[in-house]
């Protein structure tokens, strides 16, 4: 086994960007990687950057843990690039223990408002990176099933799926569509409400406990775990725990205070939500506001941590 | 055509003149960091002839560019054009560089130019270094008169003593200029200058000088004079001191600013160690206590920082009459910050203190702080126990405060848990074997089934740091059992925290423990169901290979344990424990041969 790629995850665990080279081979081969994956990725029993090292700090390291995340890798914090590209070198170094599924993020559409795209463009000066990564972002897998019992998706459920089945009939190699399955997968919310709603997002669709216990009944699954929604206390457990949102960003765009959780499954699927907060080291600009005008030849900056109104 | 000019010789200097006026930011930073390389091949006599001259010529605008040329200049560069009797050359181009508007290339600019003084011979100084800082110092824009005040202090004592005369003059001027940029620069590059001083124009001129930057009405001026009167307060003797520097300390320690007063407070013990000690007795320590109370956190948390170091210069008696109160005080300040810089000092009272006296007021802050709601103080206080170890003693510590550690031990916080754990080694030496076992063995045992990664990795070394402490036949009868028990729990997570435990500590075992007691455990791990388990047992199995392959017992394992077991792995379904029962293996056979 060549050890660039070890190489290059040491690289990225310390928070470096590689080579644009690098990059556009490492999306070469994750592709080849994911094209090979079916839409529903069966798993074995098993962020912001330095949120993403706290996980693995809590959780344990890849390859010793399995993973699987559930989508949204950009568009978040400062280095979204440094994020994504170490998730997807773990995948291409340990195919097998690293399941990626895709967010409503992971898109072209998306990242060109939300900062991926000025990322790549700030950190490689041109928009190659970006290209490369959204080209990945199309063969990512739009969901996932652990031992046959745990449903895995970023968004929800959609009016014009009844089974998981179905979902592994789409053609998911394309980008992010305005409507239709692949874009409820994607973009629904669970609600309070009965049967079908429409979704204020926009996109995807809201739906209910009797519409969530049906498709779990239907395809003899447990639990339906999602991303998509910010939980404050990390997860939130809905409609007799028929499902689970899982939210693993920490005081998410360095101003909300939440904290994360990450949902542990054992041998057996006991299910354990590990809850963690910010890394104390992570830098941001909150912290570091009201340092007054100092000139720049000061050494020593005292730096005053007022309440942030960051992103608001 | 001159027949000695070949295409070899035109050929350095071309190619750096191309990338040098290419479109791409990357390729003229490149060939930037290249000019050594490329004066090495034109030779000295061209190289001072041509590239100088061509780089003082093409000003790039890119300041990554002049930023890495003001660098390169300055990393003996003059070794390449001839040797220190040509190095004033290098000073046409950098002199253009701490013109330009970009601060980070001015200062890299005047570092290199610093740099460069010192091989220069008396007369190169004169004629040469001198003309450039007066040239820099009327310079008609502020960035160059900005930068001109650092070049001052490295020359100053190697001029004739009329110039040192003109030199005075002049950072004088600039200490008095228009813009605070360049009175800025003054107050930061006073103090270095005033060390080259003789001791009557410290007084004639280097008071004055302060006094005026001090007195400034930029609090960004005003905050740099903080080093520049411990500087000068270094060169007077304590009546001196007391004399012509009194007006300044109050003002400085008072001023309205908290910016100053941060400053003063976080430089407060060097201050107090160059004024003499009736200084501060009679008026430091007013000062200290009001900066201790004042209004802004940021300066609170500066002077908590000073407490001890400058507790030091005071009387026991002192101390407890006045800085004690004030540090009862900041334990209830209401900045996390401010208590978290306390914990973190607070300790180093307690030999200042005394047994005694550290029971007495010391022991129930400490109390106190270990129950902060804020991990960070928490951790700090215990960081630091060591100091009160020597102090009060073991057992009077672990009276009073093992139980709030035990506590901690449960923290929510893992990070508390973390620092817990990384003192337990500590406190084992200190504790003793009998004692360990009875307050602390179970818990260091319960940190391996955390449901926090790292905490079980830090419990894994701790075992394996508690080893070497109380050695093997302790840990074969309190830690190996337990350790290799979990190997049978149900959840997968407990049994790898026995593999990733024994690999730890299989290299403090004997080949006796490793092969009698926990070796099977692990070759039954190497049939688990979770392919994670199966090759995290072939790591622990290179790890056994390699800490004892050198010796003969350590390689008969190899050969009839531990190698068979890998040969299996290394036929596994899974690619991860296929790839690492292989290279295991490849390290194990290398062993024997």
């Amino acid at each position: 086994m060549p050890s660039d790629l070890d190489q290059q995850i040491e690289q990225l665990l310390r928070c470096e960007p590689i080579s644009e080279e690098q990059v556009k081979r490492l999306c070469l081969k994750a592709r080849e990687i994911l094209i090979e994956e079916a839409n529903v990725q069966v798993v074995d029993s098993p962020v912001t950057f330095w949120d993403m090292m706290e996980l693995f700090k809590v959780g344990g390291p890849c390859p010793e843990t399995n993973y699987l995340f559930m989508g949204d890798f950009v568009d978040r914090g400062f280095y979204s690039v440094e994020t994504f590209l170490l998730l997807l070198a773990l995948k291409v170094r340990y195919p097998e223990r690293m399941t990626l599924i895709r967010g409503n993020h992971e898109s072209r559409q998306i990242t060109q408002v939300y900062g991926f795209y000025d990322e790549c463009q700030r950190k490689y000066g041109s928009s190659n990176v970006w290209r490369w990564c959204c080209e990945v972002f199309d063969y990512l897998a739009l969901g996932a099933i652990v031992d046959g019992r745990v449903f895995c998706v970023h968004g929800g459920l959609s009016p014009s799926l009844q089974s998981i089945d179905q979902i592994r009939t789409i053609d998911r190699k394309q980008e992010v569509p305005h409507d239709g399955a692949m874009c409820d997968l994607l973009w629904s919310d669970p609600d309070d409400i009965n049967g079908w709603g429409l979704s204020p997002r926009g996109a995807g669709y809201l739906f209910g406990a009797d519409i969530t216990k049906m498709f779990a009944h239907r395809n003899g699954i447990d639990l339906i775990a999602r991303a998509h929604q910010l939980a404050m206390e990390g997860y939130k457990l809905m409609f007799d725990k028929t499902i689970v949102t899982v939210w693993s960003a920490p005081n998410y765009c360095y101003r909300c205070g939440n904290v994360a959780s990450i949902l542990e499954l054992d041998d057996y699927l006991g299910q354990e939500y590990k809850v963690f907060s910010h890394a104390p080291s992570a830098w941001s600009p909150a912290d570091r506001k009201r340092t007054p005008s100092f000139p720049q030849d000061v050494r020593s900056i005292p730096a005053k941590r007022p309440p942030a109104d960051y992103f608001l | 055509m001159d027949p000695n000019t070949s295409l070899d010789d035109i050929a350095p200097i071309a190619i750096l003149m191309d990338e040098l006026r290419s479109e791409d930011v990357q390729l003229r930073l490149n060939a930037i960091h290249r000019i050594s390389t490329i004066a090495l091949a034109l030779g000295p006599d061209r190289a001072r002839d041509e590239l100088i001259p061509f780089l003082q010529d093409s000003v790039d605008d890119e300041d990554e560019v002049l930023l890495a040329l003001a660098e390169e200049l300055g990393r003996n560069f003059e070794e390449y054009i001839g040797g220190p009797e040509y190095a004033h050359v290098l000073l046409g181009p950098l002199e253009n560089l701490s013109a330009v508007e970009e601060t980070l290339v001015r200062d890299k600019a005047a570092e290199s130019i610093t740099k460069i003084s010192a091989v220069l011979s008396q007369e190169q100084i004169e004629q040469s270094y001198i003309p450039l800082v007066q040239r820099l110092s009327r310079g008609e824009w502020f960035t160059s008169r900005t930068s001109s005040c650092a070049l001052y202090a490295p020359a100053y004592d190697k001029v004739a003593v009329s110039i040192q005369d003109e030199l005075r003059r002049a950072f004088t001027a600039l200490s008095s200029d228009d813009t605070p940029m360049v009175r800025r620069a003054a107050a930061k590059w006073l103090a270095p200058l005033v060390k080259k001083f003789s001791k009557p124009h410290v007084l004639s001129d280097g008071l004055v000088i302060y006094r005026k930057l001090q007195g400034d009405d930029q609090d960004s001026v005003r905050l740099l004079t903080v080093e520049d009167l411990i500087a000068i307060a270094q060169r007077l003797s304590p009546p001196e001191v007391k004399e012509q520097l009194l007006k300044q300390i109050r003002q400085t320690m008072t001023d309205k600013s908290w910016r100053v007063r941060y400053m003063a407070a976080s430089h407060f013990n060097e201050l107090a160690e160059v004024v003499g000690t009736e200084l501060v007795r009679e008026e430091l320590i007013g000062h200290f206590v009001q900066l201790l109370k004042d209004n802004e956190a940021e300066v609170r948390t500066a002077a908590a920082g000073q407490v001890p170091g400058f507790s030091k210069l005071l009387e026991k008696e002192v101390v407890l009459a006045r800085v004690v109160p004030c540090v009862r005080d900041l334990c209830q300040d209401v900045s996390q910050h401010v208590r978290a810089a306390l914990a973190n000092q607070i300790s180093g009272l307690a030999p200042l203190l005394g047994k005694d006296a550290t029971i007495e007021h010391l022991l129930p802050l400490f109390l106190h702080l270990l129950k902060d709601e804020f991990p960070e103080v928490r951790l700090n206080i215990i960081s630091k126990l060591e100091l009160v170890n020597s102090v009060i003693g073991i057992e009077l510590l672990s009276e009073s405060l093992l139980p709030a550690i035990v506590e901690l031990a449960e923290d929510k916080s893992w990070r508390v848990r973390q620092a817990i754990i990384e003192y337990i080694p500590l406190l084992a030496t200190q504790l003793g074997k009998p004692f360990f076992d009875e307050s602390l063995g179970n818990l260091c045992m319960s940190w391996l089934g955390d449901n926090v990664y790292s905490i079980r990795e830090a419990a894994a070394v701790n075992l394996k740091k508690l080893t070497e402490v109380f050695g093997v036949d302790w840990s074969r009868e309190q830690i190996v059992p337990k350790v290799v028990g979990m190997g049978q729990h149900p959840n997968y997570l407990y049994r790898m925290t026995t593999v990733q435990a024994i690999m730890t500590i299989a290299p403090s075992l004997t080949i006796e423990v490793v092969r009698d007691s926990v070796l099977d455990m692990l070759l039954q791990l190497a049939g688990d169901p979770i392919p994670n388990i199966r090759f995290n047992v072939a790591k622990a199995l290179e790890n056994i290979a390699t800490s004892f392959g050198d010796t003969a017992a350590g390689r008969e394992l190899v050969q009839n344990k531990i190698a068979p077991a890998l040969e299996a792995l290394k036929n596994d379904q899974d690619a991860d424990v296929r790839f690492f029962a292989t290279r295991a293996l490849g390290k194990a056979q290398a062993l024997e041969a």
